[in-house]
């Protein structure tokens, strides 16, 4: 008992700590001397103030309501920790885009408690996986039919003045199809019926489901050149396969398809052609096809160990700084100390969402946390690969750190199920 | 059999997140390589414009003399001016955009920006130390010599090395033709086409046959080896026989007569210092030479090219006794000159020429300062006494008389130096007691004629300008 009263206290304090955070570096801004003027220019303080109050008075009631509903204390800290860092980094690098995102993070929370609020009527979602199975195809199909190409990826549906990315939706009733169809099938899944050269496999007809979602990935891939989300899906399905089955065939069978697909893509489509030789040499053209990735090195190279010190870099040498590539801003101004402790805060927080996973009891939970603390670090993973020339991998978002409604929103909707299933005993369809 | 289901599945997400955290371990290791190990590459790549945009928005310090006279002032960043022009151009250089920096601009270049190198990437420990103005750095020129020397030129070319012998500091550094510092970069294709080369360096890079200003090098090798003594009488008839009907003249057909090495050195006789060339041969030359540092660059707060020697090991009679009178394929810039002075000016001794004498930040507070350092010992104090005697006549009695000053002892050899390119360069090199030191000079006028004639003169203007 006395250890759970410590790790709240902790929780609080590290809730605390991300807010103290930009309030420091907000002050950093104000007092430079000329990132700050040109800050001050585009950020009145009294214009943010008030949902910046709204911002830290709501996560802090609703840490109250967490701790008191006895849900994982670790899940709103670390989001809101990742939040912040992106706020302040916001502000730094595009000052007129901070409140837009403090209304965004205001909305996320308010996705979060409606999770929480109606946690029933997701556990009645779940007993109509094949409609989410179609849910999860249209969302991810709307860009391919509908969809406005926004910096080079065509995974943006444009309703009037808002911009929507599916595949952020998308990525969460994949988790929940996922999650429902593997726990009722898993028995089929794993019983051997055909065995086709090394591997052994059930019926054609159980594994129809994960075929279409691996061949959506591959769409995404090639028509939507959303290389990165394509990557994102299919790594959730092959995960949560191998979760649910344990069978190493479905992880062979699956890179099989993808290397093929990537394979006969790269011969026949030249844009992923352009992307992989990008990746390959980017020194190549580094004013031009290679400018962000290059740039995006440069930045990382000259943040060091230590950083330039904040607001004292230039990451606005990068194109779309504040969106994909934040974590080089992060990496320029910080230094590797700021960006390996962003990127352990990725791991310490996918080991919340395991531990979660390991204290749930029926199938469907387990793979259901499991699944969506994947998709957490697997995002994050692909997002700083990309950026850092490790994968040819982008366009898509540092979860709670990049600038964007979409991301935001998706990512508290998945930390919402996360605190959900820390919270529930028995099984989400009684 | 249900429970043993879910323990199957617990493992596998154990495993999931196994094979996952070590995806993310393999990138945390190869973002630790590229914030340490490829850093500075990546940093300094010159496709990075980071670095030139933080120095464009720094004030640059102020470029001061010894008297803390403005050479090159800042007062808001990306201007830049130059109150002594294009005088002081060779010292202070140019900073540019599109044309980088030269001169002090670029060797001072850190500590103008007020940034240490160390320093430039400890971010927030490099932001307390870091400041909207860089530091100041003070000289160890002397504007008034240096516009003396500057002015004394009279749109003829040529450069000027004045140093002070006990320490190295350099108190003037002249080249004409010159250009504005504040123009250069909308000048700068004009400029770089120019005949004359006016954004050359003259006293530090530009390559002269020395003409006679060696002979006083020649006559301490000489007697360091014992090929001669100060006694020895030399019998000059106006020419020397070299072999292979070849023969080394005196200029204007002057016949010297008996003389003793003192007056050889006064009278700049071509055949005795012929004479001795070839009784030394090519490695005892060579020796002499490397002692005095004729092999060694100048490194630190500027940087010199070494002299061209010839292959001391392939040398014909006749070319011997050329380099005897600094001829041949021997090539030496001012500031070595300046330095072979300085040398039996100051007891033998060599001091490493420097130019900054201190860094000083906006707040007052002194950086550094920079040091007399002993750099090599290139002959005996013995030798430099006899030598500097020599020297003393010269201007005395000599061919360097113009140079004479009433009141400070000056001494000096002069040099015609026969080249390629046209009339003879007038080359005049030596030291003065003036104003409590002494300093150490060489001057060249190209392709002007005698060194006596041309070249004194000017050496005479500057130490008038130091009284």
């Amino acid at each position: 008992m006395k250890q759970h009263v410590s790790a709240t206290r902790l929780s609080w304090g590290l809730l605390a700590l991300g807010f103290l955070l930009l309030i420091f570096g907000l002050f950093v801004l104000a007092l430079h001397p000329t990132a700050g003027q040109k800050t001050a220019r585009a950020l009145v303080l009294t214009a943010y103030l008030p949902w910046m109050a709204a911002v830290v008075v709501f996560a802090f009631l609703l840490q109250a309501v967490l701790l008191r509903s006895h849900i994982a204390p670790w899940l709103l800290p670390l989001s809101l920790f990742f939040a912040n860092v992106g706020l302040v980094e916001i502000a730094r690098l595009k000052p007129a885009l901070f409140i837009p995102q403090l209304r965004w993070l205001l909305i996320g929370m308010a996705a979060f408690l409606l999770v929480l609020r109606f946690r029933r009527f997701i556990v009645a979602l779940s007993s109509y996986q094949y409609l989410l199975g179609i849910l999860c195809l249209i969302l991810l199909a709307l860009p391919l039919v509908f969809g406005t190409e926004i910096g080079g990826s065509r995974n943006w549906i444009v309703f009037g003045p808002v911009q929507v990315q599916p595949s952020e939706f998308g990525k969460i009733v994949l988790v929940l199809f996922l999650s429902a169809y593997l726990a009722d099938h898993e028995e089929v899944l794993t019983a051997v019926k055909h065995r086709f050269f090394l591997f052994q496999l059930p019926p054609l007809r159980f594994i129809a489901p994960l075929l279409c979602i691996w061949g959506m990935a591959i769409l995404l891939f090639v028509v939507a050149k959303d290389l990165g989300s394509a990557l994102l899906f299919f790594g959730i399905a092959v995960f949560m396969t191998y979760m649910a089955t344990g069978s190493r065939s479905y992880v062979l069978i699956a890179m099989l398809i993808f290397g093929v697909a990537a394979a006969l893509s790269y011969t026949f489509f030249g844009h992923v052609r352009v992307r992989f030789d990008i990746w390959l040499h980017p020194w190549a053209d580094p004013n031009g096809m290679g400018y962000q990735v290059v740039q995006s090195l440069f930045a990382f190279g000259s943040g060091g160990v230590w950083g330039t010190g904040f607001a004292h870099g230039h990451p606005g040498l990068i194109p779309e700084v504040h969106t994909d590539f934040i974590f080089a801003a992060i990496a320029e101004e910080l230094g590797l100390i700021g960006s390996l402790t962003l990127l352990l805060g990725y791991a310490a927080f996918f080991l919340v969402g395991i531990r979660i996973a390991l204290a749930c009891e029926t199938m469907d939970r387990i793979l259901l946390a499991g699944g969506t603390s994947v998709v957490f670090l697997l995002q994050a993973f692909i997002i700083m690969a990309g950026v850092t020339k490790f994968l040819p991998l982008t366009g898509v978002t540092l979860p709670f750190v990049s600038y964007g409604g979409s991301s935001m929103v998706s990512g508290f909707l998945l930390l919402g199920l996360l605190a959900v299933l820390s919270k529930q005993k028995g099984r989400l369809v009684s | 059999m249900k429970t043993g289901k879910e323990r199957q599945a617990k493992l596998h997400v154990l495993q999931v997140a196994a094979v996952l955290l070590i995806l993310l371990f393999v990138l945390a290791v190869y973002i630790i390589y590229l914030q340490s190990i490829a850093a500075d590459d990546l940093a300094h790549h010159p496709l990075n414009q980071r670095s030139a945009q933080t120095e464009a928005a720094i004030q640059r310090g102020t470029l001061l003399d010894a008297k803390g006279r403005v050479l090159a002032q800042s007062f808001a960043p990306g201007q830049r001016s130059y109150p002594m022009g294009a005088a002081m151009a060779p010292v202070t250089g140019y900073v540019g955009e599109r044309i980088g920096s030269a001169g002090m601009e670029a060797q001072a270049n850190q500590d103008l920006l007020g940034r240490t190198e160390s320093l430039t990437r400890l971010g927030p420990i490099a932001q307390l130390f870091e400041a909207d103005r860089g530091n100041d750095v003070k000289l160890t020129i002397d504007a008034d010599v240096q516009q003396a020397a500057y002015d004394a030129f009279d749109g003829r070319r040529g450069a000027v090395v004045v140093l002070d012998a006990a320490t190295g500091a350099v108190l003037a550094m002249v080249s004409c033709p010159s250009y504005h510092p504040e123009t250069v970069e909308s000048d700068w294709d004009r400029l770089r086409q120019e005949e004359a080369g006016p954004l050359l360096n003259r006293a530090l890079y530009g390559m002269y046959p020395p003409g006679s200003t060696i002979k006083p090098l020649i006559a301490d090798i000489a007697l360091e080896q014992g090929v001669t003594d100060e006694n020895e009488v030399f019998d000059c008839n106006g020419k020397l026989d070299v072999g292979g009907g070849q023969t080394i003249r005196e200029s204007h057909g002057e016949v010297h007569g008996r003389v003793h090495l003192s007056e050889a050195i006064a009278e700049s006789c071509n055949v005795t210092f012929g004479a001795l060339a070839m009784r030394l041969g090519g490695k005892k030359l060579n020796d002499g030479f490397t002692r005095f540092g004729f092999s060694r660059e100048i490194k630190g707060d500027f940087t010199g090219t070494a002299a061209h020697l010839p292959d001391f090991t392939n040398l014909s009679q006749g070319d011997l006794a050329q380099i005897g009178i600094g001829q041949s394929t021997l090539l030496v810039s001012p500031m070595e000159m300046a330095l072979l002075a300085a040398a039996f000016a100051n007891h033998g001794v060599v001091m490493e020429p420097y130019l900054i004498a201190s860094v000083v930040t906006p707040g007052g507070v002194t950086v550094r300062e920079g040091q007399p350092k002993r750099w090599f010992e290139a002959t005996t104090p013995e030798r430099a006494r006899i030598i500097d005697g020599y020297m003393e006549q010269v201007v005395q009695k000599g061919t360097g008389t113009v140079a004479r000053v009433s009141g400070v002892r000056v001494t000096g050899k002069t040099g015609t130096a026969e080249n390629a390119q046209g009339e003879d360069h007038a080359w005049f090199i030596g030291s003065a007691k003036v104003g409590g030191r002494t300093v150490a000079f060489a001057i060249i006028v190209e392709n002007s004629g005698g060194g006596g004639i041309e070249a004194a003169p000017i050496a005479r203007k500057i130490i008038l300008s130091m009284e």
